[in-house]
């Protein structure tokens, strides 16, 4: 049974028992996600005796799944909301059939699973807190005990059972093919319930192989969901937003800024432009805080990446991070700084897939120190190419010796760094398919070639755009 | 058009692991390592899967096997300079990178910075340097001992580096990055990268990378632009 295995965990903690050998607990978690859904088998212990009351009882524990924990929320309360969580997919996903419920709207499914992942990742940076500290031995002592909740092969679990159970990937497969979706639902993902819930576990995914820190496998989960405004993530705002920070980021990741800066840009115009229908819904406020990360993040790849904005980004990119921006797009040694406290602040808050070391609490590295020391080191590479570049732009061709001059370092090092500049302006960028795909191309608008010391320089200018100005005088003359 | 999850000779059972639900199973982790050391072996490279290796090793810590662990490092390095390295780095645990204080270094914590430095000094282009550095300790012949033909991968990269930059570069310079000389730098430039050598000097056949010719990128005029204009010329006949 799939998810029975992970309620085990459930009623050890109920039970106050635990086990010992943590190994053999995930070895059974592993082996239920292997075995997920493609078992059909019913629980038998489900019987259902009153089907009105339960789907009363169904719409309540939904609206309860969706509702936020509280910031302060005592471990106590952490555990039971995980037990819930767990009773509720269990019931849904095991029960006798198919369970009966028409979503009232698409925001349920996204409000359940959008909470659900965020408690996890709330729990774990709990957890890695209080271990980190070692203060709370009481605590302590619990989580200790308790190592299976929230645990990260039970969250993948559900996620993969809810995808599994509606066909979701079939049907989007389907959808892709100009099919009717209806030909692979079957009994379950025909229905809104199972729809929708296996749709957005599809983006909760992404969000966790994220958190994980394996972009790749983010990435890769959305292959079969296309990224446009007709998708159905779209028309819940909350999914439009998370998905393309999420695409965005991991595109930043993986190195291919170019494609990371149209995810960014592409939401962000779209926010901008349809502000007024949301500023008075209630996720306004994380949805601001959200814009505000991706600004930032923005900033970060157009410094690595020099990119032409639109102009409405550009602007509210200046008016929010006016001086951090003017000093990564300087470049050098100073901008390492602002690069780390943006990096901080905007990425998303990393979990590790293991419990922390309760016993030596100075083990405990944050996993944001980790992953932003893996992405310092790229930066670090490129630090120079904004100082080169602009030497670059004023010269046709150039003695490499006299360059060096100027900026006082060897003709050696000068040389190094020109070609770290080549590299990094050539990326992977996506034209069609799937995420992960791309061809590489030239993303710089300057561009050099080395014969012997001598510098060959060239720019990839753009012309003048005369339509927009012939039609605006065209209306004029019109009126 | 290639797509990162894609990989040239990839076994079907590596394929139908990697697409389902078994990828997270820890007993596929054998499966995995028999891969790793296949690639080790053959010269070929699939980094989709060794990340997939890496992520059961990030949820069942006691499975880890160091030497496969430098081993996918050490692959990744030959790929340079795409951004493999670093997406692995992601995937290992943080104590590897970032050694607690107080704590004595593991081996492979030792091992993976150093694999890091090395990294570090390719995709800094800085080649004389990383030569330098491999011959320097005996544990990084140690590290790269199971990787059929490294350094000569290696040095097809660089060879990839120089031509997407150079049109000539002196003898010198190519050998020193190249790490080779005489009669054997002739036979790699001449037969593997296909540069021409004249004298002290070494041509390098131009290609779109070190063209670096001047364009205009024009306007690009659509009919849809000009719908409304047409439209108003109807609803007004002059």
């Amino acid at each position: 049974m799939s998810i029975a295995a992970m309620l085990t965990g459930q009623t050890q903690y109920q039970a106050g028992t635990h086990d010992d050998d943590d190994f053999d607990d995930e070895g059974i978690l592993a082996a239920s996600i292997v075995e997920a859904i493609q078992n059909e088998d019913d629980d038998p212990s489900q019987t259902l005796q009153n089907i009105q009351s339960r789907e009363d009882d169904l719409q309540s524990r939904l609206q309860a799944a969706a509702t936020p924990l509280e910031y302060q929320a005592s471990l106590e309360a952490r555990y039971a909301s995980y037990d819930n969580y767990c009773s509720l997919f269990h019931y849904i996903l095991n029960s006798n059939g198919p369970v009966e419920l028409d979503l009232p709207t698409y925001y349920w499914a996204w409000d359940v699973i959008d909470e659900f992942i965020y408690q996890f990742n709330n729990f774990c940076a709990y957890r890695n807190r209080l271990a980190k500290k070692g203060q709370n031995q009481e605590e302590i002592a619990s989580l200790r005990e308790n190592q299976q909740i929230w645990g990260c092969y039970s969250v993948l679990n559900i996620l993969y059972s809810l995808i599994q159970r509606s066909q979701m990937n079939e049907q989007l497969a389907a959808i892709k093919r100009g099919e009717d979706p209806n030909t692979v639902a079957g009994e379950y993902g025909s229905r809104p319930l199972y729809r929708m819930l296996g749709y957005f576990s599809i983006i909760g995914l992404l969000r966790v192989h994220c958190l994980l820190g394996d972009f790749t496998l983010a990435l890769k989960t959305l292959d079969d969901i296309e990224l446009n405004k007709k998708a159905v993530f779209a028309r819940v705002m909350g999914a439009h937003f998370t998905t393309y920070y999420y695409v965005g980021f991991c595109y930043m990741m993986m190195g291919r800024y170019s494609d990371s800066i149209k995810a960014f840009s592409h939401i962000l115009l779209y926010v901008t432009r349809t502000k007024n229908f949301h500023n008075k819904s209630s996720q306004f406020d994380s949805i601001s805080k959200t814009m505000d990360q991706m600004y930032a993040l923005l900033a970060m790849c157009v410094a690595l990446c020099p990119t032409r904005l639109d102009d409405t980004i550009h602007s509210s990119l200046r008016e929010k991070y006016a001086d951090q921006f003017q000093k990564l797009q300087r470049g050098g040694p100073e901008s390492l700084a602002i690069f780390e406290e943006l990096f901080q602040a905007a990425a998303p808050k990393f979990i590790s897939p293991i419990p922390p070391d309760f016993d030596n609490s100075s083990n405990n590295i944050d996993p944001m120190q980790h992953h932003l020391q893996v992405f310092m080191l790229d930066v670090k590479n490129s630090m120079m190419a904004p100082v080169l570049r602009s030497y670059l732009k004023l010269y046709t061709s150039m003695d490499l010796q006299k360059l060096a001059a100027f900026l006082e370092t060897t003709p050696d090092d000068l040389r190094t760094k020109l070609l770290v500049f080549k590299q990094k302006s050539r990326q992977y960028k996506w034209t069609e398919g799937g995420l992960l795909s791309g061809e590489t191309v030239n993303t710089s608008d300057l561009d050099y070639a080395l014969q012997k010391d001598l510098i060959h320089i060239s720019e990839a200018k753009v012309g003048r755009k005369l339509v927009d100005w012939y039609l605006r005088n065209l209306t004029r003359s019109y009126a | 058009m290639v797509s990162f999850d894609h990989a040239e000779e990839r076994p079907e059972h590596i394929t139908n692991i990697l697409n389902g639900l078994d990828r997270y199973n820890p007993e596929t982790t054998t499966i995995f390592q028999d891969y790793v050391a296949q690639q080790c072996e053959y010269g070929t490279y699939d980094c989709y899967a060794n990340l997939a290796l890496l992520k059961l090793y990030q949820f069942n810590p006691h499975l880890a096997r160091d030497e496969t662990i430098t081993n996918i490092l050490v692959k990744a390095l030959t790929v340079f300079p795409s951004s493999d390295f670093s997406l692995c780095s992601h995937l290992l645990p943080p104590s590897l990178l970032n050694p607690p204080p107080n704590s004595q270094v593991s081996d492979l914590a030792e091992a993976v910075q150093k694999l890091s430095g090395l990294s570090t000094l390719l995709e800094s282009c800085q080649f004389k340097e990383f030569w330098n550095t491999l011959d320097s300790d005996d544990l990084y012949a140690d590290l790269i001992a199971d990787i059929a033909g490294f350094e000569d991968v290696i040095r097809t990269r660089i060879v990839g580096v120089t031509a997407s930059s150079m049109r000539e570069i002196t003898r010198e310079l190519l050998e020193s990055w190249l790490n080779l000389d005489g009669d054997k730098f002739d036979e790699f430039v001449k037969e593997t990268a296909g540069f021409t050598i004249q004298d002290d000097v070494v041509f390098v056949p131009l290609n779109k990378d070190n063209e670096a010719k001047p364009t205009i990128t024009r306007e690009n005029v659509k009919f849809d632009q000009f719908s409304r204009v047409i439209k108003r010329a109807y609803e007004q006949p002059a």
